[in-house]
């Protein structure tokens, strides 16, 4: 039998750990990883933070140097933007025309930030994905007095506190009544929007943009709860989302985000999706869900990438994330419910916390935290243990959680 | 800056640090994690070789450490890298147990870099 051909699509951290995980599983498949950027696989997480306060190169941030894709055989490609997928044929082609055969076809395509409408194109809107926007976004701040960001998400506040680190004046515009309403519970979100506050950025919750004009070399925003702001320059940070036309194009089976079971397989044989752009079951969701963080794109892209090499294995996890703003760390495990039956702050009194989510039978759903990175590795193992846990002991800040996880591992 | 040859650098209490638990200490401006593995304590640096994480936050699974941001783990004994994304071994420090006191067998190696 000939070696087994696997195509990877997408050279984010998805990509580049399915193109690892496919060697190990199989030393003898030809694998390709197609990038889309001109640029090896990067550390993305860098564009919201090092990339604009230090003016590092996401070039000096690469997953792995290139000698690693030597050795490991992998056929990196980069610039190597796909243009159709055959799955009839079972090909990829590239833009310039060059076609890969592939026995299994890895889709880590990402995704891409959602749009503002009514924008005048004159006006200096920016987008943040790639590692082109980050520069640029670093040149122009470098040059502005005063820059409005649309989004008090991660990567929106994450941009707030960069730009407050390079003394900009920031305002930050939210539709949703707090700050990070789609990953924190009510007394983490007000943290840090007292943590923004504190640090000279402007925060307008509630505020509904109806325009975005260019105007006397900057831009004016007009909200219909706000007046009219204005700005240097304007970041629009409002969400991204699944980048799966080549699916769609190709008959997958695509639901904001690419359908896929829990070993990464779509609805179309041989062809595999990982990352952000996967819809999956989980163990701690009812239903199938999309993720967007770091931890996930590597893990879920190391397990797609050992099955498209044959292996039999499955993915499940409970998801974490992080998030740096200023000296201070986010961070979260689980997935947010949207009516837990309890909400449980453990307050340190040192200005960090810790807040756990639970359901009626007192099991952990969620937890988010400041400054807390161990509480959330506990919360974690509690989350994937499902068992009922005493509330006082998850409040009380005198009982370290992680002591908490492994009795409840133990018991 | 020298540690100097004969003085004890202390880690933790052994009491303050119960099986299967990690802890950070800062001794001479460096921070180091200290692990209890069944009752054997071990120590590390604490910045993650890898990336901006601090394994004292990780999560201590028999002798492995887990970054709390990445997911790599080390071998605590050894420094061996065990998942990825770490791929190089973390500096480890031999450590003895005086007087319920872990401290660092040899503080010469702090310097040693």
């Amino acid at each position: 039998m000939s070696a087994r051909r696997i195509v990877i699509v997408g050279g984010g951290v998805a990509g580049y750990g399915a193109a690892m995980a496919a060697r190990e599983t199989d030393p003898d498949a030809q694998l390709w990883l197609l990038c889309a950027e001109d640029a090896l696989p990067y550390d993305r997480t860098t564009l919201s933070k090092q990339v604009l306060t230090e003016g590092i190169s996401p070039q000096e941030r690469l997953l792995a140097p290139a000698e690693a894709f030597r050795t490991a055989r992998v056929d990196v490609r980069t610039g190597a933007r796909v243009a159709a997928l055959e799955s009839a044929a079972r090909t990829v082609v590239t833009e310039d025309g060059t076609r890969y055969a592939y026995d299994a076809l890895v889709l880590a395509t990402g995704a891409r930030p959602r749009t503002l409408s009514a924008v005048d194109p004159q006006a200096p809107v920016h987008y943040l994905r790639w590692a082109p926007d980050a520069l640029e976004l670093r040149r122009r701040l470098l040059g502005a007095r005063r820059l409005a960001v649309v989004g008090a998400g991660l990567i929106g506040l994450e941009v707030a506190a960069a730009a407050r680190a390079l003394e900009r004046e920031v305002d930050v515009l939210e539709a949703a009544p707090q700050v990070l309403a789609r990953c924190c519970d009510g007394a983490s979100a007000a943290a840090i929007e007292r943590l923004h506050r504190a640090r000279g950025a402007r925060i307008h919750p509630g505020c509904r943009i109806e325009r975005i004009e260019a105007h006397a070399g900057g831009a004016r925003i007009v909200t219909a709860t706000h007046g009219a702001l204005e700005a240097d320059l304007v970041l629009v940070a409002i969400g991204i989302a699944p980048d799966t036309a080549l699916a769609e194009a190709a008959g997958l089976a695509v639901q904001d985000g690419i359908l896929v079971d829990a070993r990464g397989r779509t609805s179309a044989d041989g062809i595999y999706a990982a990352g952000d752009v996967a819809r999956l079951p989980l163990g701690v969701a009812p239903e199938p869900v999309r993720l967007e963080n770091w931890r996930h794109a590597q893990d879920h892209g190391r397990a797609v990438g050992a099955a498209a090499a044959g292996a039999e294995r499955t993915y499940d996890s409970v998801p974490i994330y992080w998030s740096d703003q200023y000296d201070h760390r986010l961070q979260g495990a689980g997935l947010l419910p949207r009516a837990p039956a309890r909400t449980l702050v453990r307050d340190y009194g040192d200005g960090t916390h810790a807040t756990f989510l639970l359901d009626a039978d007192a099991r952990l759903l969620a937890a988010i935290a400041l400054d807390r990175g161990q509480d959330i590795m506990g919360a974690r193992r509690l989350i994937a243990a499902r068992a009922p846990l005493d509330p006082a002991a998850l409040a009380d800040p005198a009982q370290p959680l992680m002591r908490l996880a492994k009795q409840a591992a133990s018991s | 800056m020298s540690t100097g040859g004969t003085d004890t650098v202390v880690l933790a209490r052994a009491d303050d640090l119960p099986e299967g638990e990690v802890l950070r200490a800062v001794v001479n401006g460096k921070a180091i994690a200290v692990y209890n593995v069944g009752g054997t304590f071990y120590a590390s640096d604490d910045v993650c070789n890898h990336g901006q994480a601090s394994l004292s936050e990780g999560y201590l699974d028999g002798e492995e450490i887990e970054c709390p941001l990445h997911g790599g783990r080390f071998n605590v004994r050894t420094g061996a890298p065990c998942a990825p994304p770490v791929t190089r071994p973390i500096k480890t420090y031999r450590v003895a147990l005086r007087d319920g006191l872990v401290v660092l067998a040899d503080p010469a190696e702090l310097d040693a870099s």
